[in-house]
């Protein structure tokens, strides 16, 4: 078959990744999109190209990276002077790039491109049109860096994923610790020299004739009634299996991709029609529609779909579903429903790092959390442009120094005094990898016992949150006199895990002297730089020493930018200075209030005058 | 890593660093080896040790073609590889639209600096925004820019310590692999070695070593061709790859290093660093590898893998080439 020489293509350009090899076989025959997504350095890119060369004529190489255009995908614009009554008439048109031009398209790195970019690009891959002109786009290949790893680009999300039938997640065979894999890349090493390596995959074993001929028979080969039943149950069984809202299970992807997908399956096995043995394929579309987990039992639920109570034929798929997961529940494994209990309530990360002398729920400071982060949010997004930053959007020119980024077209225009005002430009913002935070914690004598530990738990969550944001946190504890802790005797610093221990501590003791910490924190923010700063304050009692309304403080604050959160966890009466901290500096205002079980459960301030 | 070359052709060239640069060995030989294998390199260390004179001098020794640039918060990749020029044609006639009247207009860029270097040193590419460095890393690793290829043998970065600058952000994982070759250094004054410092300030009072040397090449440029010709003739035996398979079999089972606490990808620690390990024997005047070649491999995992994995790195080396000696 010739479908085999691909295979040996890519087998012989990587080692082991069957199932991104298996893949990309089944895109290729099945005219869909596929997306890899992996760590740096473990085959993607290779996989993506060899491909593109094994099997076609036309293929096209997009690089991302922070600056793509979609002028760079699209293709040129050119501008077309024609005469016209009185004058001439200027209009823009599209010379096509390469991408509206190829038949596979190696999209690599997509996870750096530029929302603009992905904006333009998806409906390219969704709908093989653009601009009313039908493309000969057969499979495009989208490499990209894990989620969630630090990325800089727009990070792609799921429902723009759908476009991509086929997703396989790969690892590393070094950090998998997949030592025979391992020894076969180091001795593929060896051997190769560069000349090989540049040479190996410039064939052509598929011929473009041999491909489409290959596309058209996977096409015509039937699909039983029995299957098609069995591959809607099976949808049904993976949403079942997932934890609400994280399943990706589309008309799309279940309807469309999924059937194209099996019959690409079949052909390869050499099957005459698609079989039962042709649901595992779903297997390869799975990485970013399921969790792990319930990929990992696709087995299980292809076996419990297939042997399922005949509802089938001619069956509506969610009375399948229903009755499925009616009777399948007993000692099935569904990972992911047990998983979903768990979750309800908690995001993963919060539960997952709590720590275990603690008697509260951490869903109980999320409220807060979430304040406060769409607080940080909210100063990145005033920090504005910066000219190291990712396109965003389109802006007029401000400084000559920005044509360079400028519309190519508006800019020839510009300079040859023909454009009326300035040329657009890209406006460049950086996300906030920054700011400042300075966390006074109150240890007064009042502060023990479980608000102690509450305390130090709403500590450790502000850790977590401005962590990821790279902010850098100072902290401190106050009663009647403020204590700064200090890394490298500075008091803003990044040492994540050393603030988080200190979120531990369970001292308490002195009376509360609210302006001592301000004074200090502000003092800190004065020598310091940079915009985004922010106080959190966390006290249970007024203060009895210092200022009681801390008024010198409240206007340097203003004056400083900077915005101060409170939270109250006394029982009693908020003072009304913290509210007037907060207000004044368009901070958060929180307090803890007793909950059932002894627990406190955290909520925001409501303000108890209307003299705003 | 005794041995290092004796009787190469590379001599001259560690001559002269020796001569205008006092200590750090470690480095010179990384520099060295960096150019010999074509990878890239990444010092990291505080102002004023050396990191960029040595980069220099290795590259003007040896006829190379030298671009130094100052990365800045504002980096803008095209400082880097030449000037951005709007291009402006006449538009060709088409089937459509037999006399046009119009132009193409089209933004290139004028290849410049960094595409016409052999030897670059980028100073304190920390500073340099970290999506900005993307583009500018990926040219370094395919050694192309569009489709044309750069004359680039290796690219040198340097940066002060990752502390909490105001403007100073990590390279994020994918940009740090590019560096094949990474190790941090010292200045001389406050380390271990009092006598390098006290020589230092010695040889610069007696103006032995000049600020702003002439320096006249020791060696053709051809030099570096020569011997990457060599690099990918030089036999790898068993035992060795046995013991880099081990080695990091080793990171991986028994210091937990995984997907998120390191970086231990395959085509740096499985291709790339067959590459140093030829380099490694070629720069000590040998024919094929050897167990003590793996040396080399502590430049790899100095920012690879947790610091306190990597101050264990010899030690699992040692014990290593003991097992598969």
């Amino acid at each position: 078959m010739e479908a085999t020489a691909v295979a040996d293509a890519l087998e012989s350009a990587i080692v082991g990744q069957a199932q991104a090899r298996l893949g990309l076989l089944l895109a290729l025959v099945a005219r869909e999109h596929v997306y890899l997504e992996g760590p740096p350095g473990c085959g993607k890119s290779l996989l993506a190209e060899t491909l593109a060369r094994a099997a076609t004529a036309k293929p096209v190489f997009v690089q991302f990276h922070r600056d793509t255009r979609s002028a760079e995908l699209l293709g040129e614009s050119v501008l077309l002077a024609r005469p016209a009554a009185g004058g001439q008439r200027l209009s823009r048109e599209l010379l096509p790039g390469a991408l509206l031009e190829a038949e596979v398209a190696v999209l690599d790195d997509l996870s750096r491109a530029p929302g603009e970019a992905i904006g333009v690009l998806l409906p390219i891959l969704g709908e093989r049109r653009t601009a009313g002109l039908a493309l000969p786009l057969e499979t495009a290949i989208a490499t990209a860096a894990p989620r969630g790893a630090e990325s800089y680009g727009d990070p792609l999300e799921p429902t723009q994923l759908d476009r991509f039938a086929i997703q396989v997640r790969l690892s590393g065979a070094v950090s998998s610790d997949r030592a025979e894999e391992a020894r076969q890349i180091l001795e593929r090493a060896v051997r190769t020299r560069a000349a090989e390596a540049a040479a190996a995959g410039s064939g052509l074993p598929l011929s473009a004739a041999e491909r489409r001929a290959l596309q058209a028979r996977a096409a015509a080969l039937e699909l039983p009634a029995s299957i098609r039943s069995a591959l809607l149950r099976l949808a049904a069984r993976l949403r079942e299996a997932s934890p609400e809202g994280e399943a990706l299970i589309t008309d799309r992807g279940f309807g469309i991709q999924a059937p194209r997908i099996l019959r690409a399956h079949a052909l390869l096995r050499g099957a005459d029609r698609v079989a039962e043995p042709d649901l595992a394929a779903v297997g390869v579309m799975l990485a970013c529609r399921v969790p792990e987990s319930v990929r990992a039992a696709l087995p299980e639920l292809i076996d419990e779909s297939i042997s399922a109570p005949d509802s089938a034929q001619g069956a509506v798929p969610g009375e399948g579903a229903d009755r499925v997961s009616g009777e399948g529940g007993a000692g099935v494994t569904t990972p992911g429903a047990s998983v979903a209990a768990d979750r309800i309530d908690a995001p993963i990360e919060r539960v997952a790092s709590r720590s275990p002398d603690t008697d509260l729920t951490s869903a109980e400071v999320a409220p807060l959390l979430e304040a406060i982060e769409g607080r940080l949010e909210r100063g990145s997004a005033e920090r504005g442009d910066d000219p190291g930053g990712t396109p965003r959007r389109y802006r007029r020119m401000r400084r000559l120094e920005e044509v360079f980024d400028a519309d190519p077209i508006e800019a020839v225009q510009f300079v040859d005094g023909e454009l009326p005002g300035m040329p657009h430009s890209y406006a460049r913002e950086r996300p906030s990898r920054g700011g400042t935070l300075a966390v006074l914690r109150d240890v007064s004598a009042s502060m023990e016992g479980r608000l102690s530990r509450w305390a130090g738990e709403v500590v450790d969550g502000i850790v977590r949150t401005a962590a990821r944001r790279r902010m850098r946190i100072g902290y401190c504890e106050f009663n009647h006199h403020a204590e700064r802790f200090t890394a490298d005797g500075r008091f803003f610093h990044r040492r994540y895990r050393k603030l988080r221990s200190l979120a531990r501590s369970r001292r308490s003791e002195g009376r509360t002297n609210y302006e001592a910490p301000l004074r200090l924190a502000l003092d800190e923010f004065r020598r310091g730089v940079g915009d985004n700063r922010h106080v959190v304050l966390l006290t249970d009692g007024v203060p009895v020493l210092g200022d009681p309304v801390v008024s010198r403080e409240r206007r340097e604050a203003r004056r400083l930018g900077v915005r101060i959160h409170t939270v109250f966890l006394g029982l009693g009466e908020c003072p009304q200075v913290l509210d007037q901290l907060s207000r004044e500096t368009d901070g958060v205002r929180f307090r803890g209030v007793p909950a059932a079980g002894g627990r406190l459960r955290v909520q925001a301030r409501v303000e108890r005058s209307a003299d705003r | 890593m005794s041995g290092w070359m004796g009787g190469s052709e590379l001599a001259a060239l560690r001559a002269l660093l020796d001569r205008h640069v006092v200590g750090h060995d470690e480095a010179k030989a990384a520099l060295l080896l960096g150019l010999v294998c074509r990878e890239h390199v990444y010092l990291e260390g505080p102002p004023g040790s050396a990191k960029t004179r040595m980069a220099e001098i290795a590259a003007r020794g040896s006829e190379l073609d030298f671009f130094f640039y100052q990365m800045h918060r504002d980096t803008r990749l095209a400082e880097l590889v030449g000037d951005v020029v709007l291009e402006r044609r006449p538009l060709a006639a088409s089937p459509g639209d037999p006399e046009p009247r119009g132009e193409r207009i089209h933004q290139k860029i004028e290849p410049g600096g960094l595409l016409l270097a052999q030897v670059c040193v980028l100073d304190d590419i920390s500073r340099a925004p970290g999506e900005a460095l993307n583009v500018l890393l990926r040219i370094l690793n395919e050694r192309k820019f569009g489709d044309a290829p750069i004359p680039l043998l290796s690219a040198i970065a340097t940066s002060n310590p990752m502390r909490d600058e105001y403007y100073n952000e990590p390279l994020d994982p994918a940009n740090m692999d590019r560096f094949g070759i990474q190790l941090s250094v010292g200045s001389l004054v406050g380390s271990s070695e009092p006598e390098l410092a006290r020589s230092l300030l010695d040889r610069f009072v007696d103006g032995e070593v000049e600020e702003q040397p002439v320096l006249e090449p020791v060696c053709d440029r051809g030099l570096f061709d020569r011997l990457f010709a060599r690099l990918g003739k030089v036999p790898v035996p068993e035992p060795v790859r046995q013991a880099l398979l081990q080695f990091l079999h080793v990171l991986v089972r028994d210091y937990d290093c995984n997907e998120t606490n390191a970086l231990l990808t395959d085509r740096s620690f499985l291709v790339k660093s067959v590459k140093l390990l030829r380099g490694s024997a070629l720069m000590a005047g040998r024919e094929a590898v050897e167990a003590g070649d793996l040396d080399v491999l502590r430049w790899m995992t100095t920012f690879r893998v947790p610091a306190e994995v990597h101050a264990q790195v010899p030690e699992i080396l040692e014990r290593v080439k003991e097992k598969y000696r």
